[in-house]
């Protein structure tokens, strides 16, 4: 007997046809100028850091100083599972589809219009992985058709940006020695050899070389290799292509085998001089009498050429770092009007608490200014840009105790979190003027010996974080990059641990651990608009323009470095609840500023 | 307007289906409650038979649910173009299919049991009639959705594509290859893990032509065990493997296939 198969033969025509409508919908095709001209464009978002520079500022007006007050979720998408906590992402957008990277080296592309998901990649990570400082990831490239992300194992992934799936994946480094990657992936146009991928390494505390990496985004090939510490030979197209500076003139014996320096918070790229900075983190052991010299290049900023992976400029912030002041925040891109003249500049606010301008082009010291109160560590920075130490602030030398166990503990400002940590600033082009988020805080410090042991801790240090102050940690600050003048502060109780944004409409967006999204005015720090997420925040927001209408978006799920080495910060932490998923705003139909 | 437009959609759509509805789909011999389904997603468009040429061997009984043996010969049909096996009553039903362009219509691999089920295999022909063979396998449940038995031991990654395999001959133009991978084809299932299979393997000849190839989907067992019968010449040749998984990892390695003289 056989019988008619109507409802399914009807079904199967219907999906057929549902499938071919969305495939023209959807096709993905990212061009590399179009990253290059990421930030004037407001319809998407195809780089971390709203553009190269990574500069976080948007020129969208439709929302503003007046109409922010009707900003509503529009929908929130949660990221499941088991896996609730350290969500430091921030999503792209493309064409009507969010991409965003969560904890655990997870993957999702959404549907903005509806809020649905459209596919989820799960990394299949081994046991034994060695992230430092929680499971986090920071966002992901695009380029063509694929997007690219970076896993907790050292590996960097190349997906399909329309289904999800795998096209290639390749070893940034051997986990099992403590590598791994957490930063968002850089993409840089080279006349050589056409669009490149550019990864730096994690690791820093557990003795790994930190290096650059460029790859051809079809292949996941390796075209050039740049490590950070002097003495280590780099490759170019598969061969020796240079050693970086020169071996033993900055670091005593073989300390350097196991220099750390790991460029673990990724880079930006100036299209002006086509040059890509990176930042470069603290040496390996902490405890510095181990290591005499400067230690390059260590808590550095280096400008590296794409085409050949050579290094143009360095400019070490902390030489012979003793306090695990990582040099890896950010480098950002900007011009600076000063005495009737336009100077080529580029700023970065350190761990060390100062606020850095040099000159983009090669590197030279223009000046520093403390973004938070109370630094001891230094005394001030001399006229080229080298710190004034403060002996007494130094922690002291184990081998110089009775029982050489344990080096006298100091008190240092500030703590080795930083006056900025990983959290991006902004700045606007609007009001010339950059938007810091930092933390009054400080440490006891003290050194142990150590010695190096592949996959181990490699500190040969203790330490205890200490706030500064009773009623606050995290400090928002407006700084006026010429002058060093500090506009306006807006005060949180926990320690911020996000990025900022801010917009052409007068607007500085930032969340908090305490689970708000916040909008501020930007030239007056007036809290204008909050919404309570729910979870702590410590990601990166982002707007853009759909359908004619101006977007918000933020990651939220609490944790990252904070509640992991929190020390007596952890009072005000503590009872921080845990997360993981997306928040989208706009603001209703006829209310946006034309 | 749009009433019009509605009407004209749903002419389309019975015509289309009017089409469609050419294939007829016999009664399923092993009762499956999922048959309908079975055959819609996974042997669409051509006609459907159960043919008996389709031999498909498996236990009436699963000793053990996570590794299900299963030949299926189809060398009785002409011009095979492609043969996939499904398990209906699995969660995830799709085993594996195969194209064997330049082998025989013969496969042996092992699968994961989630509880007793009907097993098709579907072998499509060159006219495009799909021929169906099938068993029942009774199991106790649970097959797909323990851990793999590999996450017992924290250092498995490292032996990730390792491999046994073997080739030899069946006669002067017929060689047997059969070969093990490690790996723990997790079917995103078992709590906390997510789904990481080996999903794609080729057999090619010195020249880098095609002679056989595999898609392997969440079913096959952990550590997949394959037996294939490439159509060879009675000299000595290479047999080049090469397969990916779900996480772009790739494996690949040579198997010699003596010279028939020997025989």
């Amino acid at each position: 007997m056989k019988r008619k198969n109507t409802m399914v033969a009807v079904a199967g025509t219907l999906a057929l046809s549902v499938a071919g409508f969305s495939n023209t919908a959807t096709a993905v095709d990212v061009s590399i100028d179009e990253i290059v001209n990421d930030q004037a464009s407001g319809e998407d978002i195809v780089s971390y850091g709203l553009g190269p520079r990574g500069q976080r500022y948007s020129p969208l007006t439709a929302l503003d100083k007046d109409n922010i007050k009707n900003l509503y979720p529009v929908w929130s998408f949660s990221f499941g599972g088991e896996k609730q906590r350290g969500q430091e992402s921030q999503p792209l957008i493309k064409d009507g589809v969010m991409y965003v990277t969560g904890s655990y080296s997870r993957m999702w592309a959404i549907d903005i219009a509806t809020g649905e998901e459209l596919w989820q990649y799960d990394a299949r990570l081994p046991e034994g992985i060695l992230p430092c400082c929680d499971v986090v990831n920071r966002g992901a490239a695009i380029l063509g058709d694929k997007v690219f992300f970076g896993t907790l194992d050292a590996k960097i992934v190349a997906l399909d940006a329309k289904t999800g799936k795998v096209i290639w994946r390749k070893k940034l480094g051997d986990y099992e020695a403590g590598y791994s990657y957490t930063a968002a992936p850089l993409i840089v146009p080279t006349k050589a050899h056409g669009p490149l991928i550019l990864t730096g390494n994690s690791g820093g505390e557990f003795g790994v070389v930190g290096q650059v990496d460029a790859r051809n985004p079809d292949t996941g090939e390796l075209v050039w290799s740049r490590p950070t510490i002097e003495g280590h030979m780099g490759t170019l197209n598969g061969e020796e292509s240079s050693m970086t500076g020169v071996k033993n003139e900055t670091w005593a014996g073989d300390m350097w085998e196991n220099g750390g320096g790991a460029p673990w918070l990724g880079g930006t790229y100036d299209p002006d001089t086509a040059l890509a900075y990176f930042g470069t983190g603290n040496p390996a052991p902490w405890n510095s009498y181990l290591r005499p010299g400067d230690n390059k290049w260590t808590s550095s900023r280096i400008a590296i050429d794409p085409e050949n992976g050579e290094i143009v400029w360095g400019f070490q912030s902390t030489p012979h770092d003793g306090w695990d002041f990582d040099g890896v925040n950010e480098f950002i891109a900007f011009d600076m009007e000063k005495d009737g003249e336009t100077i080529q500049a580029g700023a970065t606010a350190d761990r060390n608490g100062f606020f850095y301008v040099l000159d983009r082009t090669n590197g030279e010291f223009i000046s520093a200014t403390p973004f938070v109160q109370d630094i001891t560590w230094a005394k001030g920075i001399d006229e080229k840009g080298r710190p004034l130490f403060d002996p007494e602030n130094r922690p002291g030398n184990p081998a110089e105790s009775a029982d050489g166990k344990k080096g006298k503990a100091i008190f240092a400002v500030p703590s080795f979190l930083g006056g900025k940590n990983w959290m991006p600033m902004a700045y606007s082009k609007k009001t010339s003027n950059f938007y810091i988020p930092s933390n009054e805080w400080g440490m006891d410090i003290w050194n142990e010996p150590v010695t190096y042991k592949k996959g181990a801790a490699y500190l040969g240090a203790g330490f205890t974080i200490k706030p500064l102050f009773d009623d606050y940690i995290g400090s928002l600050k407006s700084m006026d990059p010429i002058t060093g003048d500090i506009k306006w502060e807006y005060r949180n109780k926990a320690p911020l641990w996000g990025g900022v944004l801010t917009t052409e409409g007068g607007l500085v967006f930032m969340g908090t651990p305490e689970g708000y999204l916040k909008a501020f005015d930007d030239e007056t720090g007036e809290e204008l608009w909050k919404f309570q997420t729910g979870t702590g925040i410590v990601s990166s927001p982002i707007t853009w323009e759909q359908d004619g209408e101006q977007y918000v978006a933020i990651v939220t799920g609490w944790g990252g470095a904070v509640p992991l080495w929190g020390g007596e910060v952890a009072k005000v932490v503590s009872y921080l609840n845990q997360g993981g998923s997306v928040w989208v705003f706009k603001i209703p139909e006829g209310l946006a500023s034309n | 307007m749009k009433h019009w437009a509605r009407v004209a959609v749903v002419l389309c759509m019975a015509l289309v289906s009017t089409v469609s509805l050419a294939r007829e789909l016999p009664d399923d011999p092993f009762q499956s409650v999922m048959w309908e389904s079975m055959a819609e997603r996974f042997m669409p468009d051509g006609e459907i038979v159960f043919d008996e040429r389709v031999r498909v061997m498996a236990p009436l009984s699963a000793e053990n649910q996570f590794h299900v043996p299963v030949t299926v010969d189809a060398t009785a049909l002409e011009d095979v173009v492609e043969i996939v096996a499904v398990a209906d009553l699995n969660p995830i039903p799709l085993v594996m299919s195969l194209r064997p362009t330049e082998a025989l219509a013969f496969i042996g691999f092992r699968l994961k049991l989630q509880q007793t089920s009907p097993i098709h295999v579907g072998v499509r022909t060159g006219d495009g009639v799909w021929h169906v063979g099938g068993a029942v396998v009774d199991a106790a449940g649970g097959g797909c959705t323990a851990p793999a038995a590999a996450h017992g031991n924290s250092s498995w990654m490292q032996t990730l594509g390792e491999t046994r395999a073997y080739a030899g001959r069946d006669d002067d133009s017929t060689a047997r290859m059969t070969l093990r991978m490690r790996h723990p084809m997790d079917t995103g299932l078992a709590a906390g893990i997510p789904a990481f299979y080996l999903n794609e393997l080729a057999v090619r000849n010195d020249a880098g032509k095609i002679i056989a190839e595999l898609d392997l989907y969440e079913p096959v067992s952990e550590n997949p065990t394959l037996t294939l019968k490439p159509r060879v010449g009675p000299e000595q040749m290479i047999l080049h493997v090469s397969s990916r998984d779900t996480e772009g990892n790739t494996f690949s390695f040579p198997l010699d296939v003596p010279a028939a003289t020997g025989l």
